[in-house]
């Protein structure tokens, strides 16, 4: 079992008023599964990616990761689990402007205390295997929405993570460019990367072994 | 990790041109001036610092407290040192005696020299002092006998040139023609910052050749002579307040009876080493060099910490202002795994590098500032200092604190961004954040504003002061001094008489100082008044006939001297009011007694100031020169010219120093001084004070204006949307940049309010210092807060005229 969540709820407070994000949510994901979010927008698809990524927090229930209760974990502990297993793949990319290509495929590597020589080795593999060498001393700017996003995956990718939480990965790219970044899911799920993705497209979310729908903040049919 | 972090650094300032400009211009500003004051402290604070056991070295100086106010001397006298010398309270007590020979001579070479400085007579115990290098000579029994003498290897080299130390040792040099010396030791000058400035020290016997044999031999209680200095090195246990108690008890066992009656009292105080180079009531040795003052130190020092603080808060409001622009960058890295305390270090280390930058090149511009403000700095401090170990230390300190002070906050801020809001482009800049620039901003500009205020009180002072109206006549007046060796009062006559045949010239008169000087002359007086007796001082100035004339002062009443040796006085009118007369006629025909003589008033002249403005006007009286040709107060030949311009000066001039040296055999000894130079010297520090308030005031609006235009940048930025939808519905360029301009003017506004009390009671308490002076007027506020308002509006307009003029379209078509 690689993450269970039990009755997870967020709730926050606007304007005075509570509105409920996510409520009393319960799921099981094994490795190696492929699942896909879906429904209308607000539904609450990226706030459980994000309560997933332990980017937010659920403000009720029980988080349990790897065995580990992430919901009464300290922050440094968390921080640590999510550096380790968690990759992340956004919708706009969300590449460092100012870095290059390798710099930024590099940075998770930092934030790990990766040493140079092995980092150099590790970010040489991703680009070659995600074919953009000749493009690893580009900025951001200087490349098309499809391999900004080749750029993002091979990021999320090279600390090896367990798990891949994509947030609307292909929502800024053409059909064609998405078909590629999907076909590239399927096949990283096939080495035994978990996925847990939101889409809006049946035809993406086809790629999943299962789908999860969502509506309210709940979910609707499993 | 840290490359990577500098590379980001690097990449930022690049992309952000204008920011990184405003940053870095504004920290160097701040870190140049924090660099060179630094320096200028350093400088002044290691004086005498290196003799061994310098903290325990006092000089004993003489206060004197008088019904006039508070007098100080930096000598004792005669009698002092004996009556010390065995109280085992001091380790060493060392005197010399400080005079200039008018000539020494080697007369082996021929070699004359005339008036030679810092020459003093002294014995072993300044050597055991103060710790010279020998170069060569015996170290032991030092200048016991009398007409031996220890050179400097400076000095040596003047009077023995081309001869090592060693080959020096026991030859001759001849003091004023009669007192022969042997040359005993050469000694190394001291390689490290003093004011002990001694190049030859004679033995103290040999005083009894001199002039000064009567004085010496007296030792007299009762006559204080800032030539005779006195110094202690106190034992390591010794108690200062017992110390200072002995010497009281001296004071009051040789008490003067004299004194008493005319209120005088006297107190010997021991002045540590390290004060003598700050402490301008006593002086240094060396009269031509500036003496530091602590009070102007501490203000460059605030000048510095100001506009350093100017910096980091442009820094501050800039970086903080900018953050949703990072605020992407800092979300994508805390989702990559990074920690705050991660991101506050890359944040802090952008902040170091852009100061670093700041350093690199105020190092470079110091070079330059020094040079600039050449009437601050010290003659002999140059860039070299940036090398020692301390300054070094210092800057990096520096550099520390400044990087701190600028970067935590901003750090903080962006560090704490909400990563999923920031990726969801949520970002909502917090009501706190911008009141926190808003106040940051005040700040800067209350500075600012503070300067622009002060510095217009300041220049409207030393404009009073400079065009007052001295009640004599200052311009067009020069007064040449007779060469210290030929005093004689018949070289006078002859220069003055040689001097009328020049056309140019149109007054002579043979006197002392001129009307007003920096210095006073003043003896006490007695006068009876019917049953009541009045004893106090009186200031003198000594003319002939013509003097009164010359410098155009005004009679009142009376006449005039008949003569320029006759015992009578002409006096001023707040002498006249002291005395206690009602109008001028009634204090014709009185008397005064001065010593043994009674003196006659016989004319009453106007009030003229004597002294800078600062002082009040003090009784005064002109006199002849009734002492003697030995003890002659004339000095002085005064000239007044026909014309005031400038035309024919240069040749008047030549004409006037070539006459000199057709009388005078010591022409090198020619000084000419004209009057309203003078009145100008009175002000030197004042004029310090103002150049330096303009400078301050420059930079400070350069900063906070900087400051400014990039937070109006970046307003504006984000409301370009905002200023296209308006635009569209109809709202002119006027309207537009009324509706920018509004959020700033604001500030300045606020700004102006604070400063306005701040700098009136600044400049208020500057201005006690001056007897007379202008009133702070209402309009200067005006003036400089409508100033500052142009100065922000200029800046504001630069960058929102811009945006209001911006096609719409432009902006709106992207969304």
């Amino acid at each position: 079992m690689l993450l269970r969540l039990n009755q997870a709820s967020r709730i926050i407070k606007s304007g005075g008023k509570k509105v409920t994000l996510l409520d009393t949510i319960n799921l099981d994901v094994k490795e190696g599964e492929f699942i896909s979010l879906m429904g209308p927008s607000g539904s609450g698809k990226s706030t459980l990616l994000n309560c997933i990524g332990m980017l937010d927090n659920f403000t009720d229930g029980g988080y349990v990761f790897l065995e580990e209760p992430v919901h009464s974990m300290k922050e440094r502990d968390r921080s640590k689990l999510y550096k380790e297993y968690i990759g992340f793949v956004f919708q706009a990319y969300h590449l460092i402007d100012e870095l290059t290509v390798q710099e930024n495929i590099e940075t998770p590597l930092l934030y790990k205390n990766v040493k140079s020589s092995e980092r150099k080795a590790m970010v040489a593999d991703m680009l070659d295997r995600f074919n953009i060498v000749g493009k690893k001393d580009l900025f951001p700017a200087q490349l098309s929405g499809g391999q900004q996003q080749l750029v993002g995956i091979a990021r999320a990718l090279i600390s090896k993570p367990k798990l891949i939480l994509a947030d609307e990965p292909t929502g800024n790219l053409n059909s064609k460019q998405g078909i590629e970044i999907m076909e590239l899911f399927s096949e990283l799920n096939k080495e035994g990367v978990t996925i847990i993705q939101a889409t809006h497209s049946e035809s993406n979310a086809a790629y999943g072994s299962q789908i999860i729908n969502l509506l309210d903040g709940r979910i609707v049919t499993e | 990790m840290i490359r990577n972090y500098f590379k980001i650094a690097w990449r930022n300032l690049m992309k952000h041109k204008v920011f990184s400009l405003i940053n870095i211009i504004g920290l160097t500003i701040g870190l140049s001036a924090s660099f060179v004051i630094g320096l200028m402290i350093y400088y002044d604070a290691t004086f005498d610092t290196f003799h061994k056991d310098s903290d325990r070295i006092y000089r004993v100086v003489t206060d004197f407290k008088s019904p006039d106010g508070e007098f100080y001397n930096s000598g004792i006298t005669l009698g002092l040192e004996e009556a010390i010398s065995e109280n085992s309270n001091f380790e060493t007590v060392s005197s010399f005696y400080i005079e200039r020979p008018s000539k020494a001579e080697n007369k082996a070479k021929n070699i004359e020299f005339k008036w030679p400085n810092f020459v003093i007579f002294t014995n072993q115990n300044y050597f055991n002092l103060f710790e010279y290098k020998f170069l060569a000579g015996n170290e032991q029994q030092l200048l016991t006998n009398p007409n031996e003498v220890i050179l400097t290897d400076k000095r040596a080299a003047d009077y023995f040139p081309n001869l090592a130390p060693s080959e020096i040792i026991g030859k001759t040099l001849v003091y004023n023609d009669s007192i022969n010396t042997t040359v005993t030791g050469i000694v190394e000058n001291f390689t490290q910052r003093t004011d002990l400035v001694f190049q030859e020290f004679i033995s103290q016997p040999t005083l009894l050749q001199t002039r000064l044999k009567q004085e010496i031999t007296e030792k007299n209680w009762s006559s204080t002579n800032s030539n005779s200095q006195l110094y202690v090195k106190i034992s390591k246990t010794a108690d200062l307040t017992i110390i200072q108690k002995r010497l009281d008890d001296l004071v009051k066992e040789h008490q003067d009876e004299e004194d008493l009656k005319f209120g005088q009292e006297q107190k010997f105080t021991l002045q540590p080493l390290v004060d003598i180079h700050f402490n301008e009531n006593y002086g240094t040795y060396d009269w031509t060099k500036t003496q530091a003052s602590k009070s102007l130190l501490t203000n460059l020092a605030l000048v510095a910490l100001f506009l350093l603080l100017l910096g980091c808060i442009n820094f501050i409001n800039l970086n903080t202002a900018q953050a949703s622009q990072r605020a992407k960058e800092i979300g994508i890295r805390k989702t990559l795994g990074s920690s705050r305390k991660q991101l506050v270090g890359q944040f802090m280390g952008e902040t170091f590098l852009l100061v670093v930058i700041s350093a690199v090149l105020s190092l470079l511009l110091s070079n330059w500032l020094i040079s600039l403000f050449s009437d601050f700095v010290p003659e002999d401090l140059s860039f070299e200092l940036f090398k020692t170990p301390i300054i070094v230390v210092g800057i990096i300190l520096i550099l520390l604190i400044v990087t701190f002070l600028s970067g935590f906050y901003p750090a903080l801020i962006l560090s704490k961004f909400n990563t999923v809001s920031v990726l969801k482009n949520h970002l909502t800049v917090g009501d706190k954040k911008v009141k926190l620039r808003k106040f940051l901003t005040v700040f800067q500009f209350t500075i600012a504003q503070i300067f622009i205020i002060a510095t217009l009180l300041v220049g409207k002072q030393i404009n009073y002061l400079l065009n007052k109206d001295m009640g004599f006549k200052t311009d067009a007046i020069v007064s040449v001094y007779s060469p210290r060796g030929e005093r004689e009062i018949s070289k006078k006559e002859l220069y003055a008489e040689k001097l009328r045949a020049i056309p140019e010239v149109k007054e002579i008169s043979i006197g002392g100082q001129p009307p007003a000087s920096f210095s006073t002359h003043s003896s006490g007086f007695t006068y009876i008044d019917g049953e009541k007796e009045i004893n106090s001082d009186l200031q003198f100035i000594y003319g002939d006939t013509n003097y009164l004339h010359l410098f155009e002062l005004k009679l009142l009443a009376g006449r005039k001297i008949r003569n320029d040796t006759i015992k009578e006085l002409v006096i001023n009118e707040t002498f006249r009011s002291f005395l206690g007369f009602k109008n001028p006629d009634e204090a014709i025909g009185k008397s005064i007694v001065i010593g043994e003589n009674s003196i006659p008033i016989v004319g009453v002249m106007a009030n003229f100031y004597q002294r800078s403005l600062k002082n009040d006007i003090k009784p005064m009286a002109l006199s002849g020169d009734w002492y003697g040709p030995e003890r002659s107060q004339f000095q002085a030949v005064h000239i007044a010219f026909q014309s005031a311009t400038s035309e024919n000066l240069k040749t008047t001039l030549s004409k006037i120093e070539n006459t000199y040296k057709s009388v005078y055999s010591e022409g090198e000894d020619y000084r000419l001084v004209f009057m309203d130079e003078t009145i100008q010297r009175f002000y030197n520090r004042e004029r310090k004070v103002s150049k330096l308030l303009n400078w301050a005031t420059g930079l400070s609006i350069l900063i906070s204006c900087l400051g400014l235009l990039g937070l109006v940048i970046y307003t504006t930025n984000r409301r370009v949307k905002e200023i296209g939808v308006r635009k569209v519905l109809g709202a002119s360029l006027i309207q537009i940049n009324s509706l920018l301009c509004k959020e700033f003017l604001i500030l300045v506004v606020i700004a102006f309010v604070i400063a306005s009390p701040i700098a009136w009671f600044g400049v208020n308490n500057w201005l006690q210092d001056f007897a007379y002076k202008t009133n702070i007027s209402f309009w200067v506020f005006l003036i400089s807060g409508f100033a500052m308002i142009c100065f922000a509006l200029l800046v504001i307009s630069f960058k929102t005229l811009q945006a209001a003029s911006a096609n719409p379209v432009d902006s709106l078509r992207s969304e």
